[in-house]
């Protein structure tokens, strides 16, 4: 390296430097290969398993049925089960075999409609039961089977009421609109998140390499040796990784809108500006690892786990902030990608909301001009 | 043959553990995660704030609120004149949906009309949301079922109102009665961090053998390449077998997460599941030059391993062929088997299914490995 910055004598304006470093940085990232992949095969490869492989509404989920009564009530709800587009059924021959089916993961759930279903359900003193057992492992799925389940059952007694030409009391109807995702799927907020992730990834991950490769290479001395002020050299090194993270964001975009049918209800200029404002404590976090960790092992390990790993787990984006206990809150709003998650979320679904957006692009500075401020002291603690 | 394994596998465990920092980063991060991911990973909605709007302002819109403030789910119900009051708190996050109750609603559920309550919901939020639409549901529906006992018994002889039908559906949750997230997420935790750790180990060994130059000279040495692949596979499976162990106790007894399978069965299923993990960073190992380049390779696996496993959503979510694709996963079926063996006590016979494909797995990538060695070697 410095081949560039070495011609320069301290006569040179400080653009000038700063256009040298700029440029050998950016040379290095357009020659390596694999930053190439880092910035465009890695985060359209991730976009596209998240935007897949990520899903929380649940489908289609495979229950079994045990009928022990014959009798026309029990056929009908057994049916009522069978044409529900949420179920696939199999049936089951009695309680053991559907029990073993629950507890051999093959079923999610099993129905069992006892005997005496029927003739219960016409008398008066007793009360007729349908037993559903849900696999509770996965508390997700079971708490939407649950929905299901009683979905079909009011339907199937409002039906039955019908058909009896009785008049069934009408219960309070609960009208359910979601507003920003009409249609509640969850990829409209999962693709936002991960391009959060994405870009954390990107922003961290690659400028923690920066300095520690400089530093392992031992390259810094030489660039020390330069006129160059610490404050080039932070924004020469960052600059060339802004605007690639910028352009690989670009991609992330374009595939989110043609590609997964995103919604863009907020402003291009919007999105742009919450982008550019989240790379500043991204690529400030990369910075502070690089210049703390002297081996590249050590800094990608820092940025996985510093950076990387709270992007996916504590910055709302598979798992609500909300619900998490007050310690662990307290924590994620050290973490830049809970405010860069809400402010996409926002722009895409919502619109220019400013209200959301300049408070999160506000905090998202200031953690950002921490990690960069930080990174300025410990470049100079190196110099002695 | 036996000797010059064991040989390999001691100097492996020594470079392994010999820096104290490196012993420390093989337990302390792991355990910290299980900890943390622990309380965040969490799909359960707790704490929600929920605006409520109420123009009705009579006994049946009062019951509601009653009910929702009794809740344990439901923290805060700030109050506001109107929806579009209520807007602004809704955009900003300040709560997650705006419960409508119009005027009228008390007069109607009195004199038996059709009664309707509106909930907006925040879409951005939309797996919280839905889950909230269900408790709201269920708490107005309540509301709506226990005036109707109220007047049934009141009243002498009711004239249109239908017998209540003697039926019900009573829902049984098995092997996690309270539906507790921690059950879920903690067993898929212990797959999920001996396969990081697992596969990291390996991709790295060769990898900083090979910057070191120290490969090469094993290469040469008398060793056959089947046994320098089986001396860089056998080390991490003790480090996965030791760390599972530490794993499943505080799992079990610092979270009291049922374990209802059998202890042999569950090492059986670490080790083979570490064998495979070790065979894919095999692969990656002898694919690379650089410790980075190691890394870097590893990382684009780990991703895609979590992701399609049914760490963090189910498998039965995914189109078809992603589906397909997770039978590929060594994570998938690893979480399967501790599902069954922590919670379900799921039959051997289901097991060794699942047994037998990660073995194949740690068979295939193992054997890819010594071929790429070897060839490498050539």
């Amino acid at each position: 390296m410095g081949s560039a910055a070495g011609r320069l004598s301290p006569t040179h304006p400080w653009w000038q430097q700063l256009a040298a470093v700029m440029l050998k940085e950016a040379k290095q990232v357009v020659r390596d290969p694999s930053s190439w992949i880092i910035a465009l095969v890695l985060p359209l490869t991730f976009l596209f398993l998240f935007g897949y492989g990520i899903s929380l509404d649940t489908t289609v989920v495979k229950i079994a049925v045990v009928r022990e009564d014959d009798g026309r009530e029990a056929q009908d709800f057994a049916a009522a089960l069978v044409s529900s587009r949420w179920f696939l059924v199999v049936s089951a021959s009695d309680r053991r075999a559907g029990e073993r089916l629950l507890q051999d993961q093959t079923v999610k759930a099993v129905a069992i409609i006892p005997a005496e279903f029927g003739r219960s359900m016409h008398a008066q003193m007793t009360s007729a039961q349908v037993q559903v057992l849900v696999d509770g492992a996965e508390p997700n799925t079971a708490n939407f089977v649950h929905g299901y389940v009683n979905a079909i059952w009011s339907d199937f007694l409002a039906a039955r009421a019908r058909q009896q030409g009785t008049l069934m009391t009408p219960p309070v109807d609960v009208q359910v609109r979601y507003w920003y995702n009409a249609n509640a799927e969850s990829r409209w907020f999962l693709i936002p998140g991960s391009m959060t992730v994405i870009m954390t990834l990107l922003g961290t991950l690659l400028t923690s390499l920066v300095i520690a490769r400089e530093w392992e290479r031992g390259t810094l001395e030489a660039l020390y040796a330069t006129p160059l002020t610490r404050g080039q050299i932070i924004i020469g090194k960052t600059l060339p990784y802004f605007l690639l993270a910028m352009v690989s964001m670009l991609v992330c975009v374009l595939t989110a809108l043609l590609l997964f049918q995103l919604p863009l209800r907020g402003s291009l200029l919007a999105l742009a500006l919450v982008s550019a404002v989240f790379l500043v404590p991204a690529l400030g976090q990369g910075l502070l690892i690089s210049v703390t960790m002297k081996s590249q092992m050590a800094a990608a390990q820092l940025g996985l786990m510093t950076g990387f790993m709270p992007a996916m787990m504590l910055s709302g984006f598979l798992f609500d902030i909300h619900s998490m206990p007050p310690w662990l809150r307290a924590i994620t709003f050290a973490i830049p990608a809970r405010y860069m998650n809400i402010s996409l979320q926002t722009v895409f679904l919502a619109g220019d909301v400013w209200a959301v957006l300049l408070p999160n692009m506000l905090f998202m500075l200031a953690v950002g001009a921490v990690f960069f401020g930080l990174s300025w002291w410990r470049l100079r603690k190196r110099l002695d | 043959m036996l000797q010059r394994l064991l040989a390999i596998i001691r100097k492996e465990l020594i470079t392994m553990l010999r820096d104290p920092r490196a012993r420390w980063t093989l337990i302390v991060p792991p355990t910290l995660q299980l900890f943390i991911f622990s309380f965040a990973a969490t799909m359960e909605v707790k704490n929600i704030d929920l605006a409520v709007v109420d123009l009705d302002r009579g006994p049946y819109a009062a019951d509601i609120e009653q009910r929702l403030r009794g809740s344990p789910s439901f923290t805060t119900l700030p109050h506001y004149a109107s929806v579009a009051a209520a807007r602004a708190a809704f955009e900003r996050e300040r709560v997650l949906g705006i419960l409508v109750l119009q005027s009228g609603f008390s007069a109607d559920l009195a004199a038996r009309r059709p009664a309707t309550v509106q909930l907006l919901l925040d879409g951005r939020r939309s797996n919280a949301a839905q889950i909230a639409a269900q408790y709201v549901t269920l708490i107005v529906s309540a509301t709506g079922a226990n005036l109707t006992g109220v007047t049934d018994a009141g009243a002498a002889a009711p004239a249109v109102a239908a017998p209540q039908p003697h039926a019900e559906v009573v829902i049984n949750n098995w092997f996690n009665p309270n539906l507790d997230y921690r059950w879920y997420m903690l067993p898929n935790l212990v797959g999920m961090l001996s396969l990081s750790v697992a596969l990291m180990i390996t991709a790295l060994s060769v990898a900083r053998e090979r910057e070191l130059g120290t490969f090469d000279q094993t290469l040469v040495s008398p060793a056959t390449p089947i046994e320098i692949a089986l001396g860089k596979l056998l080390p991490p499976l003790l480090v996965a077998a030791v760390q599972t162990t530490l794993y499943i106790l505080i799992v079990t007894l610092l979270y009291r997460v049922p374990f209802r399978g059998n202890l042999l069965v569950f090492y059986a299923a670490v080790l083979a599941f570490a064998a495979a993990c070790a065979g894919v960073g095999l692969c990656v190992s002898s694919l690379v030059r650089t410790q980075q380049q190691a890394f870097l390779g590893a990382f684009a696996l780990l991703l895609p391993f979590s992701l399609l496993s049914g760490f963090a959503t189910p498998v039965e979510n995914m189109p078809w062929w992603l589906q397909f694709i997770t039978t590929m996963n060594p994570l998938a079926h690893m979480l399967r088997l501790m599902q069954g063996l922590f919670l379900k006590g799921a039959s051997l016979a289901s097991m060794t299914l699942e047994l037998e494909r990660l073995l194949e797995i740690a068979l295939c990538t193992t054997f890819a490995a010594v071929l790429l060695f070897r060839r490498k070697a050539a």
